[in-house]
């Protein structure tokens, strides 16, 4: 057979080296071409990770039993030996850079589990890759490059399951910065400064939101294949919000990115809603970042589980002993007392707050003429079991107020105590939103209360005088909602707002913090849907198409309203041409629907459909295998032939 | 050791205290002002908790003898209890009279004063087991110590316990007496009411308040406590606690396509299959968050303190009931929360075209539990239809309790299915006299109340009311016949109320007997009495804190508000839902995941067939 001439590049040979020329015969396999190029480049190195990439094709050829024959390759084809493995950045959903080494040759959907695993996040099938937005970039594209955490020097992730040290995978525990780089990870980052909400912040409509999605890059595809480069900025994004399967103990990571990206699509408003629900949200972020801050990140791992169920169980026996001295304790009943001012509006308008002897006992407030009568039948009791209670507060004004609406047959009673100082203000507050749910002062939560209360306070405090302090006591509540509240209210106004939907959170765990903050948004009407613009058959103008993770929407673009609906379950096939790219989907009674895609190509569409299928037959049994090929299946379209 | 016992004895002095200021107390309950209950000054924000002693004045013989039967099994098991508790423990430290009281103040044990000890049976620790090796004198007496200071301590916690007695009645007026402990749930209560009534246990049925000053109705969610919203009644109140039948109160579950997907065509979503509304249960419901049903549509919301009705177009979210004020949209941004449901409760209401010239008489109202009378903090909402009424509660419902529901329901599934072949055998043996029943509380409550009709109320009422409403239809309650001494075996919905219309003074103390049970040590304990079953009812304490015996004389019944306990039945039972009900036929389609699967191979194979053109787009 007759040999000829291939040039192959090596990439480690610079780029301005003229390409090798190998002598070959088609009969050659691919493997006996890298062999014959690693002889002739005299480069001694560890050659395992190198493939050769067929730049014309866009292809790579990555099985080494082909031959040059098989592959199809000629005299003209120019081949590049270079690794498959290249750093890359990622843009975490938490907005922040992470330096890796991916795999650049592989399909993105492996690519993405490489990531996850060396990342430690379980269910990568829910995660993918796409563009970062562009424009805007080049300012904060320089401020970023300096907090950009690097872990290419992690070992390649293996098939084999990464052993944990310090409840995290063994590599970050090797060195300080990698354990900084966890840390990072998995532990939820500070409120960010409200000018970077701004800055980022665009008012979006749905046309905008469609964007975002037509950034996705395809999945049964690899990263070089669709242009991306070494070194190339990307974003890891939860795709498919269709969350399988989450364990507090092994998806820390898992959950703080998940929160993270919830955190940043409410703050940039790229799911709306209520200012109720805004409230909720910045108290519970308010929240989650108190905590991470005093909460140690706690290791994880099998042994320590053990022993730290072991300390419970040692826990909940000394307790059952000392159960009795504990009920001794409670039978004397802890009470406040103190001179306040009372002040009801309904009655006594005119008046104004009057002085009296306070008494808070159970859940009942009773009060005295003077102290001295408080042996005496008092003026009058008020039990604040199931009242609301709300702040009225003015730190600068040194009011301290509290407002208490308590239900009574004949509707609800406006009363307001007034507090003297801080002090008093924060222990009557407490007792107070304590009995409003029932509890007493003797419940254990009392003195965690009062001290939020008195850190809530302390954050009104140092507002106005200095914005930019960002210290662990204080941060500007302005960072915890989207521009629009930034807007619409000052921080004076808007702290008590958010203390009064802190209360209710204000005595969780982090991570129940987290979970109920998901909860929420995932309660949202809009959320979990990915707006994709398309025009549908027999129709002159843009339409939005709403994909979830059980249904598809359209939504009339004039209007904004959801004009119909269809269930994934009624689908009895969806079929796309790609040539004129149209995507056809059959339902349940003969209905048909045909639409070409405008902002995204159909394959991102075909994927969320077939995504979102391939999500719902994710059983619990198998939860940590992953079934590939059926995804590929469901979401390759004419690629996985 | 000296700490703990100076504390023990400390503790039984100040017991011994309170036994005497409650025996003082019950010498002069007729008195206007019980030294122990806040006189109402300027405004009366202690809730009546004492008002309901007066209660039980209201009650007929029969009750009382039955109940009076329960309290009397109860004490004495009490004191064989705690005879053999105090055997076993041989204390040398004599026991301060135990405040078991005279039971001559037949009042309700509930109180706000939560110190006032007194005993009962059902959770007192059990006496601990002899060492196994001698232990030491000194460890001997250090147990014996702690011991009695557990018993002294369960003692208070049980005393602590508020429990209510509750007349339950029923449709056809016959009536149920009930003793409920606050820490019962519905669900319990429902199931003792299984018991008394001999009812088939389906899932619909629903323990519900009434009040006629509003006209509204509420049934109670299955895992609330009942003892804390009966609670909040006012001592003069006409509300009742109704045992009935509603067909909306878990419709959600059996055809939650009609809240889930109440847009489309009604039609179609009858013909559902049971495997598609599994799967939307699933969605709804079993996810990391409750989804609540996305309603949206114009209501009548009668404007605060006035009398006008004006629309709005509501959206229910989970975090609250909003509405777009008027040339907004109907973006999330632009919406105004009317109310959050974390302190209030839906109810369904009756007749306000008339009370409060509603456009349709299909109202709702949004309220605190415990705002009894018309308030300006009380939402009234209005709908065009009762379809959409049903929808909008439902709704709220599900924003409020979430996955809690769906755990009632299941509960309920469970339990009817597990009682129905029980229930069934009773109320053919019913027919005897003698009614056989698992706890000894039924037993009593059976054998002593032949559940006459209300005197007045009952049977007048029931003649002179139209039928019973379309529910009812496939199973008509037997007529309330007064000569039968048992109760109507099945009867298919009951009526209660709380009575507590009487003044105190009707039944004055005298008549009941006291048992002898103040004094020490009590009777050696019969044998076989020494073990209860384990799921004894809560007894009540013996001792009865004195009436709040300021109350007023209530206003005479009003004649409308017996109305209302007829009538209130044509409310919930929606005759379409439950028509649709009947007709519902399960069916079992292979999984619509798995279809779609299936179909999308085929499509595989259809682009295989095709031409590899796309390849050029692709790559």
């Amino acid at each position: 057979m007759a040999s000829w001439d291939l040039s192959v590049s090596v990439e480690e040979l610079g780029s301005e080296a003229p390409p090798l020329k190998v002598s070959v015969t088609s009969d050659l396999h691919i493997g006996g071409v890298i062999l014959k190029v690693v002889e002739k480049s005299q480069i001694k190195r560890d050659w395992s990770d190198h493939a050769l990439w067929w730049e014309q094709k866009q292809q790579w050829l990555l099985k080494p039993s082909w031959t040059l024959d098989k592959c199809g390759i000629h005299a003209d084809a120019r081949l590049f030996l270079t690794p498959q493995h290249k750093p890359l950045r990622l843009l975490m959903p938490n907005a922040i850079s992470v330096r890796l080494r991916v795999c650049f040759s592989s399909p993105v959907f492996r690519t993405v589990m490489g990531i996850c695993k060396l990342l430690n996040i379980r269910h990568p099938e829910e995660l993918s890759l796409l563009w970062p937005v562009e424009g805007k970039k080049k300012k904060k594209d320089k401020d970023v490059e300096t907090e950009v955490y690097d872990i290419t020097c992690s070992p390649l992730p293996s098939s084999t399951i990464l052993k944990l040290a310090n409840g995290m995978p063994a590599f970050y525990a090797e060195s300080p910065e990698t354990e900084a780089v966890y840390k990072m990870l998995a532990v939820s980052q500070p409120p960010p400064a409200p000018e970077t909400i701004a800055k980022m912040y665009q008012t979006t409509n749905v046309m905008e939101k469609a964007q975002i999605n037509s950034r996705w890059l395809d999945s049964s595809r690899s990263l070089l294949q669709q242009g991306v480069k070494e070194n190339d900025k990307l974003q890891l994004r939860f795709k498919y919000y269709s969350f399988h399967d989450i364990t507090p103990q092994t998806d820390v990571v898992r959950l703080t990115q998940l929160y993270e990206q919830a955190r940043w699509a409410i703050l940039l408003e790229e799911i709306e809603c209520t200012e109720e629900e805004m409230m909720v949200f910045a108290a519970l972020q308010y929240h989650i970042g108190k905590v991470s801050l005093t909460e140690q990140f706690v290791a994880s791992s099998p042994a320590m589980d053990d022993l730290d169920s072991a300390l419970q169980c040692l826990e909940v026996k000394m307790e059952g002993e000392s159960s009795a001295d504990d009920m001794l304790e409670t039978m004397t009943a802890p009470e406040l007392h103190d001179y306040l001012k009372i002040f009801r509006p309904k009655r006594l308008t005119l008046k104004g707050y009057k002085q009296y002897w306070f008494t808070f006992k159970d859940t009942t407030i009773s009060y005295y003429k003077s102290k001295e009568e408080s042996s005496k039948e008092p003026i009058q009791q008020m039990n604040l079991k199931g009242c609301e209670v709300a702040p009225d507060v003015s730190v600068a004004g040194q009011k301290f107020c509290i407002r208490l609406l308590i239900p009574g047959p004949e509707g609800m009673n406006e009363v307001y105590l007034r507090c003297e100082h801080e002090q008093q203000y924060s222990r009557w507050m407490a007792a107070c939103r304590l009995a409003s749910k029932g509890k007493t002062l003797a419940d254990s939560s009392f003195s965690s209360e009062v001290q939020s209360i008195q850190s809530f306070l302390a954050m009104q405090k140092t507002t106005p005088s200095n914005n930019t302090a960002q210290t662990d006591e204080s941060i500007n509540t302005h960072s915890l909602v989207s521009p629009r509240y930034q807007k619409k209210y000052k921080p004076k106004q808007l702290t008590p707002r958010i203390l009064e939907a802190y209360q209710n959170v204000a005595q969780i765990s982090l991570t129940d913090a987290i979970q109920k903050f998901l909860q929420i948004w995932q309660a949202l009407p809009d959320f979990g849907l990915s707006y994709i613009v398309v025009r549908f058959k027999g129709c002159r103008k843009d339409e939005v198409l709403g994909i979830a993770n059980n249904r598809l929407i359209r939504i009339d673009l004039s209007v904004g309203d959801v004009v119909k609906t269809w269930r994934y379950n009624t689908m009895r096939q969806w079929n796309v041409n790609w040539d004129i790219k149209q995507v056809a989907i059959e339902f349940d009674g003969n209905v048909n629907i045909a639409f070409s895609c405008v902002t995204a190509d159909c394959k991102i569409v075909h994927e969320y459909i077939g995504g979102y299928i391939f999500m719902s037959t994710r059983g619990r049994e198998q939860s940590d295998t992953l079934n590939e090929e059926l995804f590929h299946k469901l979401t390759g379209g004419h690629e996985a032939l | 050791m000296d700490d703990i016992d100076a504390m023990f004895s400390d503790m039984l002095q100040e017991m011994d205290l309170l036994t005497q200021s409650l025996g003082a107390e019950a010498e002069s309950a007729p008195l206007p002002k019980p030294p122990s209950i806040p006189a109402p000054q300027e405004m009366n924000f202690s809730i009546g908790f004492t008002d309901l002693n007066a209660s039980l004045h209201e009650m007929e013989d029969n009750d009382l003898d039955a109940l009076m039967a329960d309290l009397v099994a109860d004490i004495s098991a009490t004191e064989e209890k705690f005879a053999t508790d105090r055997d076993t423990s041989k204390g040398s430290a004599p026991f301060a009279p135990i405040p078991i009281q005279p039971q001559s103040n037949f009042g309700l044990p509930v109180s706000t004063d939560t110190s006032k000890p007194a005993t009962s049976s059902n959770s007192i620790a059990a006496p601990p087991p002899p060492p196994a090796s001698k232990p030491s004198k000194e460890e001997q007496e250090e147990q014996i110590k702690a011991d009695k200071i557990k018993l002294a301590l369960e003692k208070l916690k049980e005393a602590k316990v508020k429990k209510l007695v509750v007349k339950v009645e029923i449709m056809d007026g016959s009536s149920k007496t009930l003793m409920v402990d606050e820490r019962q749930t519905v669900r319990e209560v429902m199931d003792q009411l299984f018991e008394k009534t001999h009812c088939d246990c389906n899932v619909d049925w629903c323990v519900c308040e009434t009040n006629p000053d509003l006209q509204t109705e509420r049934g109670f969610e299955d895992h609330e406590n009942l003892v804390e919203p009966l609670s909040t009644w006012t001592r003069d109140t006409e509300n009742k606690v109704v045992f009935l039948e509603k067909k909306d109160k878990y419709e959600v579950f059996r055809n939650p396509q009609l809240f889930y997907m109440w847009k489309k065509d009604k039609k179609s979503l009858m013909d559902m299959k049971e495997k598609d509304k599994e799967q939307l249960l699933e969605e709804n419901f079993c996810g990391a968050s409750i989804i609540v049903p996305d309603l949206e549509g114009i209501l009548y919301m009668k404007e605060d303190g006035k009398k006008s009705w004006k629309q709005r177009y509501f959206l229910l979210r989970a975090s609250g009931l909003y509405y777009s004020p008027k040339g907004k949209t109907k973006a999330s941004r632009d919406l105004v929360c009317l109310v959050q449901f974390d302190n209030v409760n839906v109810y369904y209401c009756k007749e306000y075209r008339n009370k409060y010239k509603a456009p349709t008489d299909h109202c709702f109202i949004l309220k605190h539990p415990q705002i009894q009378k018309e308030s300006q903090y009380i939402k009234y909402l209005c709908c065009d239809d009762e379809l959409t009424m049903t929808l909008w509660v439902t709704g709220i419902r599900i924003a409020k309790y979430g996955k809690q529901l769906y755990e009632n329901y299941k509960a309920a599934v469970r339990k009817a299915a597990g009682t129905g072949s029980w229930a069934n055998r009773t109320i053919q043996a019913s027919s005897s006299a003698s009614t056989p029943s698992p706890t000894p509380k039924a037993k009593a409550a059976n054998g002593h109340a032949p559940q006459l009709p209300k005197d007045t109320k009952g049977p007048g009422n029931q003649t002179s009311f139209p039928p019973p409403p379309p529910s009812m239809e496939t199973l008509p309650p037997p007529p309330p016949d007064p000569m039968l001494p048992p109760p109507p075996p099945a009867p298919p919905a009951s009526t209660t109320k709380v009575n507590k219309f009487s003044p105190p003074t009707r039944f004055p103390q005298s008549s009941f007997p006291p048992p002898p049970m103040d004094d020490l040590p009590p009777p050696p304990p019969p044998p076989e009495d020494a073990e209860l079953p384990p799921d004894f009812l809560p007894p009540p304490p013996p001792s009865f804190p004195p009436y709040g015996g300021d109350s007023l004389p209530p206003p005479p019944p009003d004649p409308k508000t017996l109305h209302l306990q007829v009538e209130l039945h044509h409310l919930h039972p929606h005759p379409r839902l439950h028509h649709q009900l009947l007709h519902r036929q399960p069916n079992h389609p292979p999984a619509p995941s798995e279809k779609c699967l299936q179909l999308h191979q085929r499509e595989l194979h259809l682009y295989k067939q095709r031409p590899q053109v796309a390849n050029s787009c692709q790559n």
